[in-house]
């Protein structure tokens, strides 16, 4: 068993942490038998760890494959778990899906490889993000913290010269940016439920706690009916554009010509903005999102993934190998090099990482603001096992409110909710 | 077929519709307007003409995006282009992007399309020449079994399908994709019809009586009658495979036996899904295009085919 | 009109006329063992491709799925609990309703364009055809694309068409998005259907026209008389198809959410869509089965009484 080389940042702590888990991980590739990974990822970056792994471990050959994005992914996996063949021995799964594998024991525990010594090297909230019952399934591959992305240009044009620091200040400079012309507005909502829920979140509302196969939801602790009367009032003033959708074409266009003021999402709009909106280049900036209270540091997760092991997965000892290496381990450079934004803090913290100037950001230090949002994001989140199905289904109730103004978001969540508790009880769960 | 060998492949033309030009062009010289050469309408070209707007405006809009940089994509209106003509260097960064993947898509779909399209016009056309020739029992039950079976959504058949193949083993394989495509309903009743209609039964029994096998009577007296039906049945098989999506989607993970409309799913998702994927619409785009062309060709060359007109003529009288 | 061969590998199906009334041969030819041999393939593989996945469907849908505890087996319990599911009704009667305004409009326009194109009474019927069939060679994701920006109120034409008129139309509200998948499946089926019915005509024998025009036969008796009985036959199977088509009605549905955001679309727009999301995202393969198989019947029985109706003006001419 060969000793991993060592990432720069990684500290010499981990050294026998590693070690112990080749050994106990026995076979793979010790015995000079071939291996082959089979690996799902939409994530194009762990591809750029394969040749420095694969160097290392000469008996371990790993084949990255694109098996679809997000939901097209967790069918194919259900459906080759279903089958008992094609399992593959890694899987990319978003946080949310994490419980929805792990809980019906369809993801392989990682205890048993030494995945505990890791922890400290993450961000908390990521960790959190890949327990599930106290156990830990998965390891974080990439992450959004919630940032806001402004438009700096548009905002002072509106006599904007800061960008708002508190959510006050927000609503107030939304009513400027909107007094700019009918087609501007500080941003836009059509229904996006990662990000209401990033403000629940940001706010301290808890609104699903998770035990083994017990789930509560309530959509009415503090936290929660902060965040949704204030993006409430949002609405009912008119204050956002309920006519654009996050991701399409429009959205491409307002970005790119000023109309949209801000965004606040997962800090990986950042590789994608440039595309997205040629145009603006130079007019964008990066802060953390406004916050609930003056002068606080808290932050919320909008999105992230993890990899973790398929319990019908052949070789696991060899994936855990390749597992550490690109989301922990040496393979981690390459693939920052190649823009993956990574919540492993020994990255963050580096000044290599902190002080590279963004051109298309004005030459802000993105990855500084962006290091400070992932630490500040704010702990105890859990998502429903059921999730993914959840998620399919919010789309159906939101329409007549943002289309008509008639019903209101608490209303919407309680619906949810109640759909919710029906289908968590009928697949087993107690949902209450 | 007087759209291939008469005059009026000068189309467009409005001068055409005038007597004078129309004998000018006329090789056959027969009465001035008949059946196979009338009058040219001008009111139902422009009616038609119309229609044709619709069918391809949407179309216009794809080559002249097809030409744009995605700069220029999302900055400027849909109709207008762009500030540069980028066609070629789409074109070229499509045959490059991800190491070249397009090209083995290409050839995938191509793959798919040849041998799904032949295998299932020539048992289409077999099965349906027997239920329009052949008496033998059961043909109602096999009828009713295959309506009943068409109207199940295949959605919710995908599943039972994957895991069938999966216990087969041929998941992952371009057998999963090929199986299915070699069944094609339509095509066997408009077969079945075709047949009816368009090859006389005494010529097959003709056929017989100097000694010819079915199989026979079949491939030599039968097929080329069917021609018309077959070509059409060749180029909605052609095209529906060209176009499958759901069924390779649930069967393969293997990008490399991805057909074109996966891959252009997946590139079109890395920019249309909440993410950090790469925006590249214009390659999308430009792919959508050079998928049509090939289509396009087909069409355009297997249209001749259609004088059925002529054998049957020739039967009858 | 199809729709299942885009995201199926086969066009959809369904008989048209009954087999017994087919123009069977007059002399009865014996039960030849050729007739089983000819449909064999065809058979063989229809089997492994739809029966034996309906059948363990079929099996699925005795039994509930749970994320927590497994399969176990409930009787009919999906079946009662199905007919008592109102988002699986709302989206029945949705599609009855689109299938009742677009499958008689494609249908007619179809039959119009195939008999312009046949009269040749058109400039460029060339391209005319190539161009009208074209769509329906456009895969979903692309035309997606395309109608997005055609339809488009912010940044599309439909917007500066919104701005010149001084109106202020959404063709994508939730009362208004029905009639535009109207229009795009319109759009992607018309040319479909106009070479089927092209198709036919093609294969009426020539002297017909030429005898009716010795008559003095106007063009409107030649296609009164002629044409439209000839394509009797096809239009049965075209519009039982298109009623397959548009019960299986899914990619438009699929795909606009991710293009306009409150649209109406919901996860339970169309049946098919139901299953779909059920099965997928809902981990109920058994529910979407007993969805299948339900909508499998309503289907049949639908298809079943357009199909004698269709016969019997058949026969009343």
């Amino acid at each position: 068993m060969r000793l991993h080389r060592k990432a720069r940042f990684l500290s010499a702590a981990l050294v026998p942490m590693l070690v112990l888990a080749g050994c106990s991980g026995g076979t793979a590739g010790s015995d000079g038998k071939q291996v082959n990974l089979t690996v799902w990822s939409w994530d194009g970056t762990v591809e750029k760890s394969v040749p420095g792994f694969e160097a290392e471990n000469p008996n371990i050959k790993v084949k990255v494959v694109n098996a679809g994005s997000s939901y097209d992914e967790y069918t194919a996996l259900d459906n080759a778990i279903q089958a008992g063949s094609g399992v593959p021995d890694l899987a990319m799964f978003e946080y949310f899906a994490v419980p929805y594998f792990a809980i019906p024991g369809k993801l392989a525990d990682l205890g048993k490889f030494g995945v505990d010594g890791l922890e400290k090297d993450y961000v908390r909230a990521a960790w959190n993000d890949v327990t599930v019952n106290g156990k830990v399934y998965g390891l974080p591959s990439d992450y959004g913290p919630s940032a806001m992305f402004y438009n700096e240009a548009t905002l002072k044009k509106a006599g904007v010269n800061e960008p708002p620091a508190t959510w006050d200040e927000y609503y107030e400079d939304a009513k400027k940016v909107h007094a700019l012309g009918g087609n501007y507005y500080i941003a836009q909502d059509t229904g996006d439920l990662f990000f209401l829920l990033s403000l629940i979140w940001q706010a301290g509302g808890r609104p699903f706690k998770v035990n083994g196969t017990k789930v509560h939801i309530d959509f009415t602790d503090e936290g929660t009916t902060k965040a949704v009367a204030f993006w409430q009032k949002m609405l009912d003033e008119h204050l956002l554009n309920t006519k654009i959708t996050a991701w399409s074409d429009d959205w491409n266009r307002a970005l790119n010509d000023g109309t949209l003021a801000s965004q606040i999402m997962g800090g990986w709009l950042t590789s994608t903005l440039p595309d997205r909106a040629p145009k603006a280049a130079g007019q964008f900036r990066v802060a953390l999102m406004p916050q609930w209270t003056q002068g606080d540091k808290v932050g919320a997760e909008n999105g992230g993934s993890a990899f973790g092991i398929p319990a019908a997965a052949k070789h696991k000892d060899a994936a855990y190998k390749f597992l550490e290496y690109f989301t922990h381990g040496a393979g981690l450079s390459p693939r920052v090099e190649a823009g993956a934004f990574v919540p492993v803090t020994p990255v963050l913290d580096s000044t290599d990482f902190q002080s590279k100037p963004s051109s298309y950001f004005g030459d802000q230090k993105v990855g500084a603001v962006l290091a400070q949002a992932s630490n500040s994001v704010a702990s105890g989140w859990q998502f429903p096992p059921f999730f993914e199905w959840a998620r399919s289904i919010y789309g159906d109730l939101v329409s007549k409110f943002y289309t008509t103004g008639e019903g209101s978001l608490a209303g919407i969540l309680e619906e949810w909710k109640q759909r919710m508790v029906k289908y968590g009880n009928e697949q087993g769960f107690t949902v209450d | 077929m007087p759209s291939i060998t008469s005059p009026q492949t000068s189309s467009g033309k409005a001068v055409a519709a005038t007597s004078g030009v129309s004998m000018r062009h006329s090789r056959r010289r027969r009465r001035l307007y008949t059946v196979e050469n009338p009058k040219k309408s001008v009111t139902l070209t422009v009616v038609t003409g119309l229609f044709t707007l619709y069918c391809l405006l949407p179309l216009g809009w794809l080559v002249i995006n097809a030409t744009k940089s995605q700069s220029d994509f999302v900055s400027s209106f849909g109709l207008a282009p762009g500030h540069r003509f980028a066609l070629w260097d789409n074109v070229v960064e499509v045959f490059r992007y991800q190491d070249g993947i397009f090209s083995r898509w290409l050839l995938n779909t191509l793959l798919y399309v040849v041998v799904g399209a032949t295998v299932s016009t020539f048992l289409a056309a077999l099965a349906g020449y027997a239920l329009a020739k052949l008496r033998f029992s059961g043909k109602r039950v096999f009828l009713f079994v295959i309506l009943g079976s068409i109207a199940v959504p295949g959605i919710a058949l995908a599943i039972p399908q994957f895991l069938l193949f999966a216990k087969l083993g041929i998941t992952n394989t371009p057998w999963a994709v090929l199986i299915p495509c070699f069944i094609n309903p339509f095509g066997l009743y408009l077969m079945w019809v075709f047949t009816a209609e368009a090859v006389p039964t005494d010529l097959l029994e003709a056929a017989k009586v100097d000694g010819a096998g079915e199989l026979r009577t079949f491939i030599q007296i039968a097929l080329p009658m069917l021609a018309p039906a077959s070509v059409t049945v060749l180029l909605f098989s052609f095209v529906s495979i060209w176009n499958n999506y759901f069924l390779p989607l649930i069967m393969l993970k293997d990008p490399n036996w991805y057909p074109l409309t996966i891959g252009l799913n997946e590139w079109n998702k890395l920019g249309s899904t909440a993410g950090d994927g790469a925006l590249i619409q214009n390659l999308v785009i430009t792919a959508a295009l050079l998928t049509i062309v090939p289509l396009i060709i087909a069409f355009l060359t297997l249209q001749r085919y259609w004088r059925s007109g002529l054998s049957l003529g020739a039967v009858k009288g | 009109m199809g729709h299942p061969s885009r995201l199926d590998t086969s066009a959809a199906a369904t008989t048209s006329t009954d087999p017994t009334e087919q123009p069977v041969p007059a002399r009865e030819r014996g039960r030849t063992p050729a007739g089983l041999a000819f449909i064999a393939p065809f058979g063989m593989l229809f089997a492994l491709v739809y029966i034996v996945p309906i059948l363990y469907a079929a099996y699925l849908s005795l039994f509930q799925q749970k994320l927590i505890g497994g399969n176990t087996f409930s009787g009919l319990a999906n079946y009662r609990k199905l007919v008592q599911d109102a988002q699986f009704w709302d989206s029945v009667g949705r599609v009855f309703g689109f299938t009742l305004i677009q499958v008689p409009i494609m249908l007619i326009l179809a039959v119009a364009l195939a008999l312009a194109l046949d009269s040749r009474r058109l400039h460029g019927i060339r391209f005319m055809r190539v161009s009208i069939f074209l769509p329906y060679a456009v895969p979903a994701v692309v035309s997606t694309l395309m109608w997005g920006f055609l339809l488009g109120v912010k940044y599309g034409l439909f917007g500066s068409l919104d701005d010149a008129l001084g109106v202020n139309l959404d063709p994508f509200a939730p009362n208004t998005t029905l009639i535009s998948i109207g229009v795009m499946v319109t759009w992607a089926f018309t040319g479909f259907n106009m070479l089927i019915f092209y198709a036919v005509l093609k294969a009426v024998p020539h002297e017909l026209y030429e005898a009716a025009a010795l008559d003095g036969a106007s063009e409107f008796q030649v296609v009164r008389r002629v044409k439209l009985p000839a394509l009797r036959g096809s239009l049965v199977i075209a519009v039982i198809f298109s009623i397959i088509g548009t019960f299986q009605m899914f990619n438009e549905p699929q795909i606009l959410p991710s293009m306009v955001a409150n649209s109406g679309i919901t996860t339970h727009y169309t049946p098919n869509l139901y299953a779909y999301n059920l099965a997928f995202t809902g981990s109920q393969q058994g529910y979407a089965a007993a969805l299948a198989l339900v909508m499998a019947a309503i289907t049949i029985g639908v298809a079943y009484a357009v199909q004698i109706r269709g016969l019997r003006n058949a026969f009343d001419h």
